[in-house]
């Protein structure tokens, strides 16, 4: 496979099918080494199904996959002695406890020192309670007590879906401090999760995927920053000035554009230049009745799923919708208000 | 090795292991000793409450009760090891804890047929001490029953014990593979043993109508295979037929063990882990 030198994670042309639904229909990812690289997408967008590609539990219908720079295929179960992973929900055995169970699981896959055991409970938080059996512990405690599980072979690749499920605040800030202390190491942190804001704070690189397709990828920063956006409303009659307006602005961003959206007009520039948005506006004699802006995540997510979402798997129906409305549903819009 | 001793601990501290082997040890204990307390008080009647005592108190006569309980535990003792096997192989699905070794790049044959290695110790184990206390309880039964021990000693049953412990041993072992494999294939515990039950009983049922095909059934075959055709005593082991040579028989165990785990093996190797 060329070009992917000094990646961690290399999926070309990535394809499986699940009877007639296609579940990955060409994914194409690209993880550099030592970075926690957040994975996201809608329900039904393939991330599961990458994670299971990943970690042997199915196999591709085509395409292929690197782990960190050797080709994994069917057979090569060896390239995962290096790679942690947490897939779907933690498994145990119910009636063992987290010491045990850890110990269960060391057995299999690559060697684990014993004493790497009690470090990693301390880790995790579960030292106390190492004795006590799973099937009494709650679901973060099971939660960490799985990230453990990742960590039992001090593997250089951490594979972990959903990892913050059922942690606490204070669970959640710890485990993200752990990995990206990992990340900081040289471990690569590969995190599929639905939790936008806590994939902001902590990954390096974002990929997202729809219909079983990379999206978007690259740096957090540098895509938050390309694909910032001011968002202004103006009255329905000055729509067309407004947009002659701020064709200019968007032109001197050569990665900015205008287009109608709900009786608002989305500018694709940084965030930060929302004062310009107004500032031109109000010099062409047209008045924003409403000016927002983001560069979350978020925001960036719904724009490039948005059409997957709201047809996707497990999408909810907007309230407007239930109430008879044409066009319910929330606004993504986040930020400050003019 | 590691998968192994790990297995063996795992199965060790697992609620299943003690409810199992529990179940065979309450019921033989009490079957055995009802049958003690009971066997005089049928002596005393017409001729068919003298032929049922007689029956009894032969039962717990040494050194014939030896073969008489090894009977009971391979039969109802089969039952058990299928159950447990089931459920240990679905719970593997069940859990997702194999999905966990998977992930971690263990070999899934390997793992299978290690988690297999170690329920065929634990049944070692458990027919050994299961042995152990029927002999207590038929020597308890008779001492109920006023029947003499003096045979317990008998250097020449004694001495083939060994073997038909070992012989044992594999039809139950067999019996368990078939147990392991059924789950397997259902990725359930729940429907591993319930089909296993199934299989279990319609084996015993299909005896009727094809006497000539289910001598080969698995059940029936490690029945037979342990047999020494001085009937089968407190046997209620799942093949009613046992029509076939021990030494056949034997084989045929073979077949059905290897059988079973060939197809576990290949089954979890090649099908798909979600959920």
């Amino acid at each position: 496979m060329s070009g992917t030198d000094g990646l961690a994670v290399a999926t070309r042309g990535l394809r499986k099918r699940y009877g007639s639904r296609l579940a990955l229909n060409g994914l194409d990812l690209s993880v550099p080494e030592g970075v926690v690289y957040g994975f996201l997408g809608p329900n039904g967008a393939g991330k599961t199904t990458t994670m299971r590609v990943l970690t042997g539990l199915i196999h591709s219908d085509g395409g292929t996959v690197e782990l960190l720079g050797k080709s994994f295929k069917r057979g090569d179960r060896h390239r995962l002695f290096d790679v942690g992973a947490l897939v779907e929900s933690p498994t145990f055995y119910p009636y063992l406890s987290g010491r045990a169970n850890l110990r269960a699981l060391a057995a299999s896959g690559a060697p684990v020192p014993s004493k790497r055991i009690e470090e990693l409970l301390d880790l995790v938080g579960l030292g106390d309670r190492a004795n006590d059996k799973v099937q009494g512990y709650s679901l973060g405690m099971k939660q960490r007590l799985g990230i453990a599980e990742a960590l039992l072979s001090d593997p250089k690749l951490l594979l972990l879906d959903e990892p913050a499920n059922g942690l606490d605040p204070a669970g959640i800030v710890a485990m993200r401090d752990t990995l990206k202390a990992l990340a900081a190491g040289g471990k690569t942190v590969f995190i599929s999760s639905h939790l936008l804001a806590e994939i902001q704070v902590m990954a390096d690189v974002v990929g997202i995927i729809a219909g079983g397709k990379l999206v978007r990828e690259g740096p957090l920063k540098e895509l938050l920053s390309m694909e910032g956006v001011v968002k202004v409303r103006v009255r329905p009659n000055l729509t067309e000035a407004a947009i002659k307006t701020l064709a200019p602005l968007a032109k001197a961003e050569p990665l900015a554009e205008t287009d109608r959206d709900e009786g608002w007009l989305s500018v694709h520039l940084a965030a930060d230049r929302a004062e310009d948005v107004n500032q031109t506006l109000a010099g062409a004699g047209i008045y924003a009745s409403g000016l927002e802006s983001g560069t979350d995540l978020e925001m960036l997510f719904l724009e490039l799923t948005g059409a997957q979402a709201s047809g996707g798997e497990g999408a909810f129906v907007g309230l407007g919708a239930l109430n008879g409305e044409q066009n319910g549903g929330a606004s993504a819009g986040k930020g400050t208000a003019a | 090795m590691r998968l192994f001793v790990s297995g063996i601990r795992k199965l060790s501290r697992r609620p299943a292991t003690f409810v199992t082997f529990g179940l065979l040890i309450g019921l033989l204990v009490l079957i055995v000793l009802a049958v003690g307390a009971t066997a005089n008080s049928n002596m005393g009647g017409g001729a068919g409450e003298g032929a049922r005592g007689a029956a009894a108190k032969e039962l717990l006569t040494f050194p014939g009760a030896y073969d008489r309980m090894l009977a009971f535990i391979i039969g109802l003792g089969g039952l058990f090891a299928m159950i447990y096997g089931a459920a240990i192989a679905g719970s593997e699905w069940s859990w997702g804890t194999l999905k966990s070794a998977v992930a971690r790049g263990e070999s899934r044959v390997r793992y299978m047929l290690l988690q297999f290695s170690s329920i065929a110790f634990m049944v070692a184990v458990g027919l050994v001490i299961a042995f152990v206390i029927a002999v207590v309880a038929a020597i308890v039964g008779a001492h109920l029953a006023n029947v003499s021990i003096s045979g317990l000693g008998d250097t020449a049953t004694l001495g083939h014990l060994p073997e038909r412990l070992l012989k044992g041993w594999f039809a139950v072992v067999e019996e368990a593979a078939l147990g392991f494999t059924i789950a397997t294939l259902a990725r359930s515990q729940l429907a591993g043993i319930g089909a296993g039950i199934a299989f279990y009983f319609g084996e015993s049922f299909a005896s009727i109508f094809l006497p000539d095909v289910v001598k080969y059934m698995p059940f029936s075959v490690a029945n037979a295979a342990v047999s020494t055709g001085s009937g089968q005593g407190l046997s209620s082991g799942g093949g009613a037929i046992a029509s076939l040579p021990a030494d056949q028989a034997l084989v045929l165990v073979a077949l059905w063990l290897v059988g079973s785990l060939f197809v576990a093996s290949i089954f979890s190797d090649r099908v798909e882990i979600a959920g």
